[in-house]
């Protein structure tokens, strides 16, 4: 599943380690999300739009042929 | 998150059983070398780890970080994801392993093999019968 993370990360000058501690996850975890080798679950992808104040849907792409 | 105190009674519990065997070897009541290195391994095992647990009582960034690895779900994904590689990796070896010991006329290795397997089988078996009741 692709993501925006980094993107939105970037614009709003927000460091990994930084969302890594507001989420309560390791930076590795951020890390990997943003490279696209792991999924995260439910719970996490909901922390993080709700961090950046927006939708799962406007942060997490699903693609349905993945 | 993490129940330091109750890692810290069980660390100093290891080193008092370990101390325990060191004095009962040293006293000659257990007559094995054995007994004194794992009276010594299970001392030095508590010690670290009752070290890491005063640690994690007294310094607020370490704290936070063993909480943060130890909740994080990418690290929970992992574990699991190892012990679940583990666990089929012991299945096929421990197959194999019984397969080879039996051509080899080994019987005990293979009995004991054998048991391991279907042990491992059946632990996956009632696994999978608790967590489709519980999920």
């Amino acid at each position: 599943m692709k993501n925006r993370i980094e993107e939105i990360r970037n614009q709003r000058g927000i460091r990994q380690e930084d969302l890594a501690r507001q989420m309560q996850v390791s930076r590795q975890t951020i890390s990997s999300l943003e490279n696209g080798r792991y999924n995260p679950s439910i719970l996490l992808a909901h922390r993080i739009a709700a961090y950046f104040g927006m939708t799962i849907e406007e942060v997490f792409i699903f693609d349905e042929e993945e | 998150m993490y129940n330091n105190n109750r890692r810290i009674v069980l660390d100093i519990l290891w080193i008092i059983l370990g101390l325990i065997l060191i004095g009962l070897s040293i006293a000659e009541v257990l007559d094995s070398s054995l007994y004194s290195g794992m009276g010594g391994a299970l001392t030095a095992v508590g010690a670290v780890n009752l070290a890491r647990a005063m640690r994690y009582k007294k310094d607020a960034g370490y704290r936070e970080r063993i909480d943060t690895e130890a909740g994080d779900e990418r690290n929970q994904y992992i574990r699991m994801k190892s012990w679940a590689f583990a666990g089929y990796m012991a299945v096929l070896l421990e197959a194999a392993g019984s397969v080879a010991a039996a051509a080899m006329g080994k019987t005990q290795i293979q009995l004991t093999l054998y048991f391991c397997l279907c042990l491992l089988l059946v632990l996956y078996w009632a696994s999978c019968m608790i967590f489709s009741r519980k999920y």
